[in-house]
């Protein structure tokens, strides 16, 4: 191998005067550099506080962090946008280390959205407190702290750094043994804000809310401290969230270098499907070119078997070396110590590739790197960033090189570089208002402290829902007082993580007794995904469902080598049970309201690989899935040229391409909500396209999409029309026969109609 | 209709608040009694008001002579004359000086702030014998007055529970700072658990050291038409709620067995710790030997193993050989210490005879200076570490490495003699 040691710039140089990448490489885009902007340290900063910072060199701050520290110590709860290594830390270590030495009773809670940031914070911050030389007691609080020390933590810790889990069911239901913190408390701090999002973060937005009530109830009242990846909307995710007003902090005063973009797009493989060639390849072979130039590169793959694929490829570029340990892994679950030995490998220089799976996105800190390869799009703009903010030193130019892969929206981003640059990530939204989410932490809330009349909850008003839970048992009322009568336990029956209370487990035995779970999938998901004899294809090796146990919720699989796919019919019965909210979109109608479905599987089609020819088929025996949520739904008159046929045809294109569009306007997993088109719905006797949130009660997103019909329609046509391929593929509207005019149809429909006709 | 439907059907109930000044937390009210109070009272459930509310209060004496199993009640003070003459500190030690109070709770969950405590059961000296008080919480918004009554805000007490340092106390803390606006503080009381000293000294005798387990196999008293713990939770959500007592007496009755145990199990454990070997039960008296040991009382606990040795035949007696040479080993009379480790090897299970014969080895070598019994003795020590199964990888290569090493050196010094 000829190692060659090249600057970022060199490299870019060379790239571009080689036909091979200049067909591939579809656009290229460079952001400048930025000067730091810089601030002095507060006049009141604690001598020992100014004495550690200067042991790290540091003379003054970051304009954000001088920001921060004034917000907080005036008492004003507050959000900052903080990129990656950007100085995050200081803007809460700072005030709460200075609120600590002005009272040694204050007190400080850390949530961290996983164990491993909290475990990476607290070193930081004893790393911190050794440079001050004081007695301040600063520990984690999680299943893993050993029961030895719990009890000192509960009376002496100053800062406690835990997760909303721990908080939810490990804390919060035990108060009394936490006086002294609840008493005391003056800042809470809730870092990577946008990682809350959807129905976890409107768990975590209650879990918050009854902390605060049990504050108030010690007659504490936190500050808020909240940092967050750049999102759209930061401020007001944070007031939902905490039910508090925030100020913003947007400016950063951090610098940056140069940065790169490169957006690269595989080689056709396929004409007639417009499959590329695999993007972990090309991967594969960028990330060669950049180790033989020395360049330190951090490299994301979406799950472990690629990061492995990965590691293994790159490591036998070194083989011939012995204990070589420039290429390594990483991925979710390594230790902090195993973290340290990275971190110092890529300072001295003996790492020079490190192989990530998204876990590094969340702000675990092993240093900038000079370039960053995301293989595929990491499904929204706030993530791309956080990835592409791994490489960048201060005075350093920074190389990224998005590598798409043949998926809808990867394809979409590689074709509008604006999408991913014109600086407007998603929103992230949480719906605390969900009535089931409510009620299971109102639960909580009662168990943790009696209501009495009149009380609110945070900022509902929950006479009657008390009322109710009376009859249910679970409360009693004695005259003006509601109290927890029931012999369970609340928080164990509620999880923060799961969307549908119950998920079914996949269970591979293909070696008898040694079955093993290997993941898990929404009950409704299931229904289609998981049926008996269905192809289950988990991280690249199909399976074959054996046995499904729909009452335990378990999917028995066997590995298997088939040269067919499965596909199942999905009928779903959509009925309205309220309209809400209307408009007129041209001579087309949009609404929101709730929705009832009711889905049932029907059969399921084998169908052979690159032909797609129908194999075989068979029933599916489930029982129906019904479902109560909010959704949106667009209706229009019936086009009279169309049959039912082509119009059904056309509709369902469409809303495949809608299905994998929809994660570009509300920031949720593709899962979160679900597109169904009826050429005559029930309840208007028209063409009708729903979109409903996937979970019981709704979560807020449909609600966004109700704002954005005609984009998302526009968008639809523009990708449909841009994509690569002749009749139709998997990355616009789905596989098609391959004889058939499917594109073509979907093409004229929205074009003709929905664009031109109903939408002027 | 299932529950996700109903609820979601409420929907229209929500309301939301517009933030409004918090209003200030008023004085204390004291609560009503509660509707059902005239009618508990008048079976036997005597209603008390104090200045925090309602508490129901039943309460029953027991003459000395009173039989529970086994024991007479009024043997609770020979015990106490035992441990009156008793100078160290043990954690069963109980005076005539102290006054004592047996506890026990009924409950209605198992954990968090949440779950109430219903029941507190005192059982306590009286004069002529014993009176137990059952207080019982009139519905939760009358709990300061419940709480207020156990009295445990006053006075220097021994607290007599089975699993209480647990349980119990944790329990009635949570409850007591709840309610800590009102109460005068809950006094840090001492604790005796009888749930540690049982398995201190029934370890490999009993399977498991549940009370009504003891009480059975131990205290010659079984209980009949006992109500499972478990059930009383239900029984009083369903009594505050329905006003219904009759099923409420059957929990009482439970927790008056529970009590009632506890003293005689405190007179039956006393008994063992002081009695002199008898010929019985060798592991009863073999763990408590060891909890002398433990305790640093090593000169009872080798007199008792001594005993031990004398009165049970090797077999028997091997646990107790074996810690007698521990423990002779430790004051430096190695010669008896080589001879009791000896007597007890054969007996022993696996992982002890490994440390026996290494602590063998090391008296051969070192203490003996027979270097040919300590080879022998490192040599068997190493057979069976090797093929041992239950030792984690990394303290099975350490003690490996640990016994080779020993092996060559004892090897050495045997070349230069």
């Amino acid at each position: 191998m000829i190692r060659e040691k090249r600057t970022v710039k060199q490299l870019i140089d060379l790239w571009q005067s080689d036909p091979k990448m200049q067909s591939r490489v579809q656009h290229i885009r460079v952001l400048d550099e930025k000067e730091a902007t810089y601030a002095s340290f507060p006049e009141q900063l604690h001598p020992s506080i100014r004495k550690a910072l200067a042991s790290r060199g540091i003379h003054q701050l970051y304009s954000h962090q001088r920001e921060a520290f004034d917000y907080a110590t005036a008492d004003q709860s507050f959000t900052a946008v903080t990129p990656t290594a950007s100085g995050k830390s200081l803007c809460y270590n700072l005030p709460v280390l200075q609120g600590i030495m002005e009272n040694p009773q204050a007190r400080a809670l850390y949530l961290f959205p996983t164990k491993a940031l909290a475990q990476d914070q607290k070193s930081e911050m004893n790393a911190l407190i050794e440079a001050m030389d004081e007695e301040i007691l600063c520990y984690t609080y999680d299943g893993d702290t050993a029961p030895g020390i719990r009890q000192k933590v509960r009376k002496a810790g100053h800062i406690v750094m835990t997760n909303p889990d721990m908080l939810h069911s490990g804390i919060l239901p035990h108060h009394t043994k936490w006086v002294s913190l609840f008493e005391n408390l003056k800042y809470i701090i809730v870092d990577e804000l946008h990682t809350y999002k959807g129905v976890f973060g409107s768990h975590v937005g209650h879990v918050l809310r009854r902390l605060q009530r049990i504050c108030h109830y010690y007659g504490s009242n936190p500050v808020f401290i909240c940092t967050s990846a750049t999102i759209q909307n930061p401020k007001e995710l944070a007031e939902a969230l905490t039910n508090t007003t925030h100020e913003l902090i947007e400016k950063n005063g951090a610098p940056s270098g140069k940065k790169t973009f490169l957006f690269y797009n595989p080689p056709i493989v396929n004409e007639t499907f417009g499959i590329r060639r695999s993007a972990i390849l090309e991967v594969k072979d960028l990330a060669k070119k950049l180790y033989e130039s020395e360049i330190q590169t951090i490299i994301f793959a979406k799950s472990r078997v690629r990061v492995e694929m990965l590691v293994t490829y790159l490591k036998s570029l070194t083989f011939q070396k012995i204990h070589d340990e420039s290429v390594r892994g990483y991925r979710g679950g390594y230790l902090p110590s195993e973290r340290r030995i990275i971190e110092k490998g890529l300072r001295d220089g003996t790492i020079q590739t490190v192989i990530s799976t998204n876990a590094l996105e969340l702000g675990v800190d092993i240093g900038q790197l000079q370039a960053c390869i995301m293989t595929g799009y990491p499904g929204n703009i706030a993530s791309a960033w956080q990835q592409a903010g791994r490489a960048g030193r201060r005075q350093d130019d920074a190389l990224i090189i998005y590598v798409a892969q043949s998926t809808a929206l990867d394809q979409y981003v590689i074709q509008h570089p604006d999408y991913l640059l014109g600086n407007k990530p998603e929103e992230a939204r949480v719906y605390p208002e969900n009535m089931l989410i409510l009620m299971d932490h109102l639960k909580c809330a009662a168990f943790e402290l009696p209501f009495n009349q009149g009380d609110s909850y945070a900022e509902f008003d929950v006479d009657d829902l008390l009322t109710y839970l009376v009859e249910e048992k679970i409360l009693l009322k004695t005259s003006e007082t509601w109290h927890w009568m029931s012999d369970s336990f609340p928080a164990h029956d509620i999880s923060l993580r799961s969307a549908s209370q119950e998920n079914v487990v996949i269970i591979d035995r293909t070696l008898t007794g040694k079955a093993s779970v290997i993941g898990e999938m929404d009950r409704y998901s299931a229904m289609t995904l998981l049926h008996e004899e269905a192809i289950y294809i988990h991280q690249g090796t199909q399976y074959q469902v054996e046995e499904l146990d729909w009452e335990e919720k378990k999917a028995y699989v066997k590995e298997v080598d088939v040269n067919y796919f499965t596909d199942a019919n999905l009928a779903v019965e959509l009925k309205v049970i309220s309209e809400d909210k209307t408009m007129k979109l041209g001579k087309a109608t949009a609404s929101f309201g709730d929705v009832m479905t009711l889905a049932t599987a029907t059969i399921f089609k084998k169908i052979r690989f690159n032909t797609h020819d129908n194999i075989g088929s068979g029933p599916i025996h489930l029982p129906p899935e019904e479902l109560h949520t909010s959704g949106t739904w667009l209706n229009f008159e019936q086009p009279t040229d169309w049959t039912d046929d082509d119009l059904n045809g056309a509709m369902l294109g469409v809303a495949y391409a809608m299905n994998s569009f929809i994660p570009l306007y509300i920031q949720s997993d593709r899962s979160d909500v679900h597109v169904v088109p009826q050429v005559k719905a029930i309840h208007n006797n028209q063409p009708t396209f729903f979109i409903y949130d996937r979970y019981p009660g709704g979560i807020g997103l449909s609600e966004r999409v109700y704002d954005y019909w005609q984009s998302l329609i526009e968008h639809v046509y523009d990708h449909v029309e841009s994509c690569s391929c002749q009749i139709g593929c998997p990355s616009c509207i789905g596989a098609q026969d391959q004889s058939g005019d499917a594109k073509d149809k979907v093409l004229h429909f929205l074009q003709s109609f929905l664009l031109e006709e109903l939408m002027k | 209709m299932s529950y996700e439907k109903k609820i979601l059907q409420m929907k229209q109930m929500l309301k939301k608040k517009s933030p409004t000044t918090e209003k200030e937390q008023p004085k204390f009210k004291k609560p009503n009694p509660p509707l059902y109070a005239d009618a508990w009272d008048e079976v036997g459930l005597k209603k008390i008001s104090n200045d925090w509310g309602t508490v129901f209060l039943k309460e029953t004496h027991y003459d000395l002579d009173y039989q529970h199993g086994k024991y007479k009640l009024g043997q609770f003070y020979d015990a106490l004359a035992l441990w009156d003459q008793y100078e160290d500190e043990h954690p069963l030690k109980l005076t005539s000086d102290d006054l004592a109070i047996f506890y026990d709770t009924e409950t209605t969950g198992l954990k968090g702030v949440g779950t109430h405590i219903f029941l507190n059961g005192l059982l306590e000296e009286s004069p002529h014998g014993f009176t137990l008080k059952q207080y019982i919480l009139a519905d939760p918004a009358n709990e300061t007055a419940f709480l207020f009554e156990s009295r445990f805000w006053q006075g220097e007490k021994t607290v007599i529970t089975y699993n209480g340092k647990s349980f119990d106390w944790p329990q009635l803390q949570t409850r007591w700072t709840l309610n800590r606006q009102h109460l005068p503080p809950l006094k840090t009381q001492h604790q005796i658990d009888l749930f540690h000293s049982s398995k201190r000294i029934w370890k490999n005798d009993l399977g498991r050291m549940k009370l009504s387990m003891v009480e059975e196999q131990k205290l010659g008293f079984a209980r009949i038409d006992d109500l499972p713990g478990y059930l009383a939770p239900i029984v009083y959500l369903d009594a505050v709620r329905s006003g219904e007592y009759e099923a409420l007496f059957q929990v009482l009755t439970h927790n008056e067995y529970d009590l009632l145990s506890l003293i005689t199990l405190f007179v039956q454990a006393t008994q063992l710790v002081f009695s002199e070997v008898e010929k019985n039960n060798a592991t009863v008296h073999t763990n408590i030997g060891k909890w002398y040991n433990d305790l640093k009382q090593s000169d009872r606990g080798i007199h008792l193993l001594e005993g031990i040795s004398e009165t049970y035949n090797e077999k028997e007696a091997a646990q107790a050989n074996y810690l007698l040479a521990n423990q002779q080993k430790r004051k430096k009379d190695f010669v008896s210490a080589a001879e009791n480790y000896k007597k007890a090897l054969p007996y022993l299970v696996e992982r002890q005879w490994i440390d026996a014969s290494i602590e063998l080895a090391k008296l051969y070598e070192h203490q003996l200076d027979d270097l040919i019994d300590a080879e022998t003795y490192t040599l068997n020590a190493l057979y069976k570490v090797k093929s041992a199964k239950f030792y984690k990888k990394e303290v099975k290569s350490n003690k490996i490495a640990e016994i080779e090493k020993r092996f060559l050196r004892i090897r050495r010094k045997q070349g230069i003699k």
